[in-house]
């Protein structure tokens, strides 16, 4: 084909059209050009930003949760590292394969494993917690087959150690993932461990610490390149209580089998030294995994374990009451030391008798020994001398009725009648039965043992009422104080001394002298105290008849250290089943003083 | 069989030569640094294999007279046909797609290949008994047959990308031989007409991506990953780049097929606009000697491979970065020159072959 013929015009058209086409090219160059400035120059550094969070993951270090100490520094509560098995629901390609392979693997229900990860979206990075408390088997098990489980990781989180099962169940309370309404409160972050019941819920804020994070460098895949930082997590606080762990385990050992309550309190200052409630829940049960049907059981334990009885049970006083209807009488003059009766075992009010708890009666009884043998006849004289308005005004003041402002919540305040001049509940008006029954502490009157500790602390410090104190002082791991708390005092019940002193030898003379608490004698450390057996309303035909058995007590009797206070549920009699359990706890408490007696009496 | 005249050494376009082997360093430098990461490494080197392979294409096609060559179209034609049906007999499927032949350790993309046949075929078609500037409706019927059945094979692998490519091509091509733009614009009313019927061969993927052109945050974590990621890699390098070290979105694999069709945002995110500046500066250097010997070639069928090579060169470029920055949808094309593969490479060295054949007999 010969081309030189071309010419000129047909070159140059052909030079024009393909000129416009690289024109068209140009301006496509241009438009590109200009795209890459906008992305680049304009947008650059807000999608510099976008990168930075692509490849840069932070994965949660949980804070350790602050240690909980008695008052001489032992811990009454520890952590060790646990594994707890997550989930990071963007890394997994293949979720019902990964699921299904762990679901077979652990033997966790496939169910459980779906509502873990519906809480969150699908693309998220955090670790969705599923299980906590694998055991080291488990873990093996996940990380060999780690390449077949892409997104499962077992993350090390330390955990609650108790030194028994069930060691101050009540006062420590429980740790467990926030549930769904505590969420919403916005305070939490989905799995997180906060204290639920006790101590670790009233001071959760100081124990939780702040979690600390890991910045890790990551491939498009989810896997760690390398930890760029790490940011330590600030562990929680420790606490310092005012418990005593020896006095604690004492009391615990001593009620072992009953079901009721212990408080020991410092009564020069409201330092509760133990306080325990039986049956306790096992703590280690609680924290942690729990399956559903666990704890249905212990919430539907017939023995309520989940009650603190020292506070949220309310109890009648019986005789221990009788404390309160002498310091009246004896304050107000309505009854003096030298009254005395004779007791034959009834007591004839219009158309009602009266009984004494003993058959026959106590015979010739003054004011002193009527409290040391719990005369019945002669309180109940004497309760209608003193009159109900004075008998309710001085428990009152004893601070009965009224919570007792522990720092823990749910307290139950308890209930004095004839505050108002009338009879509760019903229309009926207010009878000189209802005086009567009163005075031994019977009828309505309800006490908690926390209650009853707090008044016997003011007999035997001369009427202070403290503000029963469980903490302390709170402090930062770095040294610094959190929190503290001194002693409180809330009210003060003003007897002559002498009344005082006539209050503290007759309850001496309850454990010393032959009377109802003898049992609760311990050689070496003068006891005194006041026994109780409080009339129940049966809930079972097994229990029935059974009486709640009281034991309200300080010692030394003149220069009082500690309050020891033990309620037995359905126990029988306080000076058979209360009294000889507060000897144990004394034995605990004064150990050398008693070993030295027994020295010396064998030299 | 490797006796060049002397005279035609003389005519070798250096300008071409250097630009498109700047592209290819650069290309190979981003690979490299891709290998710093992990897995990925070796990529580099097998390129550089693919380099020196299509080195020798480039030389194979030089030493014939592109004369010849067209001559033999319509023999190429039919081979090429045969090797994209091979496909769908022999071919191994990657990810979803059969585009691949495999000989020996090779493995071998017949649809990269038929791009330069496509071209051959062109100038043969146009030229073949009458000056091409008085092609007839008859000679246009013709041509769009001899497109439709490859494109249409291309397609079903599918390769949407290759085939879309084939288009532009056509196009410049036409215009460039004096088609009416009326014509043109009718044929291309035709194809929007013949849309829906397209639509209907997509597969759900693909019209998947289409959507997501229209709203990338549509779905951020599956067929918009790409994009976003992409647009994150290019924007995150900023005016000068983060450098081979710090070009972390690419290295640590948040951007798929990054040594593929979307190399150029490793090669943003690593030189910033700074070095796209530089790197487009190369391709237009390519494109524009392209469009040159186009231009001051007399022969037909010279201008014609000419003008398609530097079309095929133009469309890919664009299409791909435009499809990298966003601008366009997402269709497997891959960065002429610069994307890991040996059937483009060697490829793109063949139609660079054809160019420079053109270029080195201009004159005669």
């Amino acid at each position: 084909m010969d081309l030189a013929g071309e010419s000129t015009a047909r070159r140059e058209a052909w030079r024009r059209r393909v000129l416009s086409l690289a024109a068209v090219v140009a301006v496509a160059f241009v438009g590109l050009l200009g795209q890459l400035w906008y992305l680049q120059v304009l947008e650059g550094g807000k999608l510099q930003e976008l990168s930075e969070k692509n490849r840069i993951r932070i994965r949660p270090v949980a804070a350790p949760r602050g240690i909980l100490f008695d008052r001489n520094g032992l811990a009454l509560v520890d952590n060790r590292p646990a594994f707890t098995l997550s989930l990071i629901p963007r890394e997994m390609d293949d979720r019902d394969t990964v699921l299904a392979r762990l679901s077979v693997l652990l033997k966790i229900p496939m169910r459980e494993l779906e509502e873990a990860l519906e809480r969150v979206p699908p693309d998220s990075f955090r670790p969705v917690r599923v299980r906590r408390g694998l055991t080291l088997e488990e873990v093996t098990k996940v990380e060999e087959r780690k390449l077949e489980l892409p997104g499962v990781v077992v993350e090390v989180e330390p955990q609650r150690v108790y030194p028994t099962s069930t060691f101050a169940a009540h006062l420590l309370g429980y740790v467990r993932e926030v549930s769904g309404e505590q969420m919403k409160q916005g305070r939490y972050r989905r799995g997180d461990m906060i204290g639920q019941s006790g101590l670790e819920r009233m001071l959760d804020e100081y124990l939780r610490g702040r979690d600390g994070g890991e910045r890790i460098e990551v491939d498009a895949l989810g896997r760690p390149v390398q930890v760029m930082r790490r940011e330590e997590p600030d562990p929680g606080a420790q606490v310092i209580t005012t418990v005593d762990r020896r006095i604690q385990e004492a009391a615990e050992r001593a009620m072992t089998g009953r079901s009721g309550a212990v408080v020991v309190m410092d009564p020069r200052n409201g330092d509760v030294l133990a306080m325990t409630s039986s049956p306790a829940f096992a703590l280690d049960r609680l924290t942690g995994n729990l399956e559903k049907e666990d704890w249905l059981k212990v919430v539907r334990d017939p023995l309520t374990p989940l009650m603190n009885r020292a506070l949220q049970s309310q109890y009648a006083p019986g005789s221990v009451f009788k404390v309160i209807v002498a310091a009246a009488g004896l304050q107000e003059g309505s009854l003096t030391p030298m009254d005395r009766t004779y007791c034959n075992g009834e007591f004839h009010l219009g158309q009602w008798t009266f009984k004494d708890w003993k058959e026959g009666g106590h015979g010739h009884v003054d004011t002193r020994s009527a409290l040391v043998h719990s005369c019945n006849i002669f309180f109940y004289q004497s309760g209608l001398k003193v009159g109900p308005a004075a008998i309710a005004r001085y428990a009152q003041a004893f601070g009965l009725g009224a919570p007792t402002g522990v720092d823990l919540g749910g307290e139950k305040p308890g209930l004095v009648p004839f505050l108002d001049g009338r009879r509760r509940g019903d229309g009926r008006g207010w009878q000189a039965g209802d005086t009567v029954n009163m005075s031994i502490g019977q009828g309505q009157l309800l006490v908690t043992p926390m209650q009853v500790a707090r008044m016997m602390s003011a007999v035997a410090n001369g009427g202070v009422l403290w503000r029963p104190r469980l903490v302390q002082r709170v402090e930062r791991v770095d040294g610094t104080l959190a929190y503290s708390s001194s002693s409180k005092m809330t009210g003060r019940v003003d007897l002559s001394p002498v009344v005082w002193a006539f209050l503290r030898q007759a309850l001496s003379g309850v454990v010393n002298e032959g009377g109802t608490g003898a049992a609760a004698r311990i050689p070496g450390v003068e006891v005194a105290g006041k026994t109780g057996t409080a009339q129940s309303v049966a809930k079972s035909d097994s229990a029935k008849g059974q009486d709640h058995a009281w034991f309200a007590s300080f010692a030394p009797a003149h220069d009082a250290e500690v309050v020891v206070v033990v309620l037995v549920e359905r126990g029988g009699k306080g000076g058979q089943v209360a009294a000889p359990i507060a000897r144990q706890i004394y034995q605990a408490i004064f150990l050398e003083k008693v070993a030295m007696v027994s020295l010396g009496g064998d030299g | 069989m490797l006796r060049v005249d002397r005279r035609l050494l003389k005519n070798v376009d250096w300008p071409l030569l250097g630009a498109a082997f700047a592209i290819i360093l650069l290309g190979l430098m981003c690979l490299s640094s891709l290998g710093l990461g992990r897995g990925g490494s070796g990529l580099a080197w097998r390129q550089l294999m693919w380099v020196g392979l299509g080195v020798m294409a480039l030389l194979a096609v030089v030493t014939f007279d592109y004369r010849s060559l067209v001559r033999a179209a319509p023999a190429l034609y039919l081979l090429g046909l045969a090797l994209l049906v091979t496909v769908f007999v022999l071919g191994r499927t990657v990810s979803g797609a059969r585009r691949w032949i495999h000989l020996g350790p090779l493995t071998f993309q017949p649809a990269e290949l038929f791009k330069v046949i496509f071209i051959l075929t062109l100038a043969w078609a146009l030229t073949w008994r009458r000056a091409p500037q008085q092609t007839s409706r008859g000679t246009l019927g013709w041509i769009i047959a001899l497109i439709a059945v490859p494109f249409a094979l291309v397609v079903r692998q599918p390769d949407l990308g290759t085939a879309l490519v084939l288009l532009p091509v056509l196009g410049a091509v036409l215009l460039g031989v004096g088609v009416r733009l009326r014509i043109l614009g009718a044929l291309a009313a035709a194809g929007v007409a013949l849309m829906p019927l397209a639509w209907l061969a997509l597969k759900p993927y693909q019209r998947d991506r289409l959507f997501v052109y229209l709203d990338p945050f549509r779905d951020p974590l599956g067929t918009a990953y790409n994009v976003i990621q992409a647009k994150i890699a290019i924007g995150s390098g900023q005016l000068l780049g983060k450098g081979i070290s710090g070009a972390t979105q690419s290295r640590l694999a948040f951007l798929p097929e990054r040594h593929t069709d979307f190399i150029f945002a490793v090669f943003a995110e690593t030189w910033g606009f700074v070095g796209c500046l530089v790197l487009i500066l190369a391709y237009g250097v390519l494109i524009v000697r392209g469009f040159e010997i186009a231009v001051g070639t007399r022969e037909a069928r010279g201008r014609i491979i000419a003008l398609g090579v530097t079309a095929l060169f133009a469309a890919q470029t664009l299409i791909n970065l435009g499809m990298v920055t966003g601008l366009l949808p997402v269709v497997g094309i891959p960065l002429p020159l610069m994307s890991y593969g040996g059937s483009s490479m060697v490829a793109s060295f063949m139609a660079l072959g054809l160019l420079l054949s053109v270029r080195m007999r201009q004159f005669q």
